[in-house]
């Protein structure tokens, strides 16, 4: 990937190159992310848009260095954060590094809670984890964390359910931000809330990535919630990132036609449409991946050139890359 | 046009432990043939109940549901088994609506089987395959099981498995809310089609504001088991009055960089139902509320020509005459 | 219905035909199951001793050398040779034919017995899940009365009052396994009774009868199978167990744990007694343990890979 003309001379916080990630199964290998590369700035929103199985999560995890293994394996490729290689880090190290520099949102808050554990505990828990403090000073930091997500300082002691889902996934996010990471990857934190909680949530993300300076990683399939909460947008299919810019770069110029036929797939509340443009077609399986452009079988725009062998990756104005051979304008 | 469902307060109570859950309370409309009509609101607000007591796939605690000028709120279960042919629901789980034990032919023949609508195994055959090619799935799957197939192909089983006996009404519950969106737009597409050529009339359930809009005609808005706002379709996007109908538009994230707008942010998150007070049930969460709210229940009154808001201040807040 | 063409479906309708060759259709269930099972190794080879035990039971006179019975006091106690590869017992009698028609007592046993549990255990459970209320009350406290007392103890208790002999041993095994089975399909049923496939069901017209055969027992028959896998193992130990304690199946008939109790006393002189009965009953059990174990992995839709 060409990063010679890269406007931003500052070291990323992260940069992920060339990541592969395959499941080995007993019979077929999964091939779940397919060398992507991207970076992301201090206090930069990246925002990662895709269909389910597109390797948005897997990307997340391994990040996190938490895929299963086996059969999960990170076959090549580097993960840097702040120039440090956490491919390299042995399993006690990363445990230092999860949840005090990276942390991660899951998308379900009435799973990633233990049950049995009031949610004082389970925020202290990271903060003691990290930090090597007094019994009081923990709880006092624990009360902060809880009032900065906007729930009152006195349900310190009370159960995950005895808490709707919106507020679990206030806690869910206070434990992650507990320890002022310097990445949070959220995977579809708002997915399971209604669209008013939702707007809750990503309004109190916003403000408290405004006043802890952390980096985001969002994973979504909501474009919505891209055009909202980031500053930079990567679309992901098969395992790869197809486009990448900034949010105005992306939605305003989409350049990779399967960006585009996101947007046209999309009901909009401004235009009456009769009838929507979906993209025909299927995601290719994961296991059996052709060896040219992923999504030639959907394409409109498909030719015979396509079929030659993998698309490169091209910059159609600085910083916005497409993965495409149309992108050259040919 | 004629009507085809009319609804007449139709309520629909469960008893809990803590008392009474009024899932639907005082629920009327009315839907005429070949229309679709979008029921919104966010879980927990008695749409998915709403849908499956207009079916009898639960039994209405009180009011009435005229299908066809004929009451069929109390008619006996002989006879509404005549009437599910004419209606039919689509699920929102294209996973767990479907038997994962049986293939796809036996779950689109299973209705007419039940029916016996076919005198020949071939004429039975036959319209298994004419079924399969309506919604677009292709023959060599008649033989695979759900879990074999993705989202997509499977929300069309459920479509073909609801068109099987011809039936005249679907209430459609929330059937893309599962989908990734570009398989969405396949089957919101496959449903308007299926509309137009068979005449369908649906109720639309669902959360996804800009999908109603795309495909309603009218729209309901639910809360807490109460229509709050009911209008057509593009006169509730343009104006809106009942502010919850506001924070739920308002809070619908854009996709344009453009319109960062600002927001309605409702405090507070939705209760359940049990054992309501008389008074408006939003009016907790309301920004404007004022102690009318607290006191007395407003009801569904029509403001303008054909758009309904149960608020009591619908005529100050949107600077209306009354 | 006059049949649609839409250009949209018309465009589908090709798209499908076009992946139409990718992959043939698939086939039954149980062929899936089958073929999933055989990359689990240990399941195969419990699967194989299993079907080695079975070919035993069902062919005795072609596989065993000798008869069950065939005693020759010139022989007695003859260590393992060439002749008699597992020796022979006090009475001279070959061990290895006996083993073998030990088989068909003991898998008689266990598959007699699991049959009658689970069909009478299967009925409570189907019944007091669907209906719920009061009569599931009632029946699962009566299972909860019988699970109280301890298996082993019951078995005891019953083949002491009604005398011992294979039929009552069936029973005295099975009544002891009822409520397990009457549990596990009660929880199934409860799980899937609630499904939106059981409601599609019913937005379709479908009667009670009609759910309960063809969407409902379907979707529970896999926990059942893997159970009473492993029922089979536990009812041939107890058969075992009681005929070791003499409470079980009378002489001259073989049976595994019978020739444990016969060869105890002579432990010390002639281990071959003991000890290959006691291999058999082990790998009997090991092998339909493993092969419970391997359904159960096989069967669960949700580790398709």
């Amino acid at each position: 990937m060409d990063k010679t003309t890269d406007m931003v001379p500052a070291a990323p916080l992260l940069r992920v190159s060339d990541l592969r990630i395959h499941f080995e199964m007993e019979r077929e290998v999964v091939e779940a992310v397919n060398g992507m590369s991207f970076e992301l700035l201090k206090g930069e929103t990246l925002g990662f848009v895709g269909e389910t199985g597109a390797g948005k999560t897997t990307t997340a995890l391994g990040i996190m260095r938490l895929v299963q293994t086996p059969p999960g394996r990170v076959v090549a490729g580097s993960i840097a954060l702040n120039g440090e290689e956490l491919l390299e880090k042995s399993e006690a190290e990363m445990r230092k590094i999860r949840g005090n520099k990276i942390s991660m949102i899951f998308q379900d808050p009435m799973t990633s809670l233990n049950p049995v554990l009031t949610v004082g505990e389970q925020i202290q828990e990271v903060i003691r984890l990290h930090n090597d403090i007094s019994d009081a000073e923990a709880v006092k930091r624990t009360v902060d964390m809880l009032e900065m997500v906007g729930i009152p300082g006195e349900r310190y002691n009370e159960y995950p359910h005895q808490f709707s889902g919106g507020m679990k996934q206030r806690v869910v996010i206070a434990i992650a931000l507990a320890c002022s990471p310097e990445l949070l990857i959220a995977d579809e934190p708002t997915t399971a809330l209604d669209v008013t909680i939702q707007a809750q949530v990503l309004d109190m993300m916003r403000e408290l990535k405004e006043k802890i300076g952390t980096s985001v990683l969002m994973i979504t399939h909501d474009l919505g919630v891209i055009a909202e909460t980031c500053d930079k947008v990567a679309i992901v299919y098969a395992g790869q990132i197809v486009e990448s810019g900034t949010v105005w770069q992306i939605f305003d110029n989409p350049q990779h036609p399967y960006t585009r036929g996101l947007f046209d797939s999309l009901p909009s509340l401004d235009k009456e449409v009769r009838r929507l443009k979906p993209i025909e077609g299927l995601v290719p399986n994961p296991a059996d991946l052709p060896p040219y452009c992923s999504f030639y079988e959907r394409c409109g725009r498909r030719a015979e050139a396509c079929r030659a062998g993998e698309p490169e990756t091209v910059e159609v104005e600085p910083g916005h890359r497409v993965m495409c051979r149309c992108a050259r304008g040919e | 046009m004629s009507t085809l469902l009319e609804v007449r307060e139709l309520r629909k109570y469960f008893k809990t432990p803590h008392g009474w859950l009024h899932a639907v309370d005082n629920v009327s409309f009315q839907l005429e043939q070949g229309k679709t009509l979008g029921i919104v609101g966010e879980s927990g607000c008695g749409k998915s109940t709403l849908g499956r007591t207009i079916l009898h796939l639960v039994e209405p605690t009180g009011g009435k549901i005229i299908f066809e000028g004929e009451d069929i709120s109390q008619i006996s279960k002989r006879r509404f088994k005549e009437l599910r042919k004419e209606m039919q629901i689509i699920f929102q789980d294209p996973f767990s609506s479907l038997n994962p034990r049986m293939t796809v032919e036996d779950i689109i023949r299973e209705p007419l089987e039940i029916y016996r609508i076919h005198k020949t195994e071939d004429a039975l055959r036959g319209r298994v395959k004419e079924l399969m090619d309506t919604v677009g799935l292709a023959q060599r799957l008649a033989r695979s099981y759900p879990h074999e197939l993705d989202g997509g192909r499977r929300q069309r089983i459920g479509i073909a498995r609801a068109l099987a006996l011809n039936p005249k009404f679907i209430v459609c519950d929330e059937p893309v809310s599962a989908l990734d969106v570009s398989i969405q737009a396949q089957i919101l597409n496959l449903m308007q089609d299926l509309q137009e050529q068979l005449k369908l009339t649906y109720i639309f359930i669902t959360h996804d504001l800009s999908v109603v809009h795309h495909i309603a005609d009218n729209i309901c808005v639910m809360y807490l088991g109460q229509l709050v706002e009911r209008a057509g379709a593009r006169e509730l996007f343009v104006q809106n009055l009942h502010p919850y109908t506001k924070a739920l538009l308002s809070a619908i994230p854009v996709a344009s960089p453009h319109q960062k707008s600002e927001r309605m942010i409702l405090k507070g998150e939705i209760t359940s139902p049990i054992n309501p007070k008389k008074a408006c049930r939003f009016a907790q969460r309301c920004p404007h509320a004022k102690e009318a709210c607290f006191a007395r229940e407003p009801e569904l009154r029509e403001v303008l020509p054909n758009h309904f808001v149960a608020c009591h201040y619908a005529h100050e807040l949107n600077n209306l005459s009354e | 219905m006059a049949k649609i063409t839409t250009p949209a479906m018309e465009r589908l309708r090709q798209a499908e035909k076009k992946r139409g060759a990718e992959k043939p259709g698939r086939s039954s269930a149980a062929r899936e199951v089958l073929h999933r099972m055989t990359y689990n190794k240990l399941a195969m080879a419990g699967l194989a001793i299993f079907l080695l035990l079975v070919l035993c039971a069902l062919f005795p006179q072609v596989i065993a050398p000798e008869g069950y019975d065939d005693q020759n006091y010139a022989r007695a106690f003859t260590a393992p040779c060439l002749q008699f590869p597992l020796g022979t017992d006090s009475f001279g009698r070959d061990i290895l034919s006996r083993v073998i028609w030990g088989a068909r007592t003991s898998l008689c046993i266990g598959v007699l017995s699991v049959s009658f549990s689970v069909l009478v255990g299967g009925l409570i459970g189907a019944v007091a899940a669907y209906y719920g209320g009061k009569l599931d009350n009632v029946l699962m406290r009566l299972m909860d009365v019988l699970m109280a007392v301890p298996g082993f103890l019951l078995c005891i208790a019953i083949t002491a009052a009604f005398g011992s002999g294979f039929i009552v041993i069936v029973w005295a095994i099975a009544v002891g396994s009822v409520p397990s089975y009457a549990r596990i399909v009660r929880a199934a049923v409860l799980t899937i009774k609630d499904s939106e496939f059981v409601e599609a069901a019913r937005s379709i017209g479908a009667s009670d009868v009609r759910i309960t055969m063809k969407h409902l027992l379907p979707n529970c028959l896999s926990p059942i199978i893997v159970q009473a896998t492993m029922g089979v193992a536990g009812a041939i130990l107890s058969a075992a167990g009681l005929s070791f304690m003499g409470l079980g199946v009378q002489p001259p008939t073989p049976e595994w744990g019978y020739m444990l109790n016969a060869g105890k006393q002579y432990i010390r002189d002639a281990w071959w007694i003991v000890t290959f009965p006691g291999i058999t009953i082990m790998a009997a059990i090991f092998s339909l343990n493993l092969l419970g174990d391997g359904l159960r992995d096989a069967l669960d839709p949700k580790l398709k890979k």
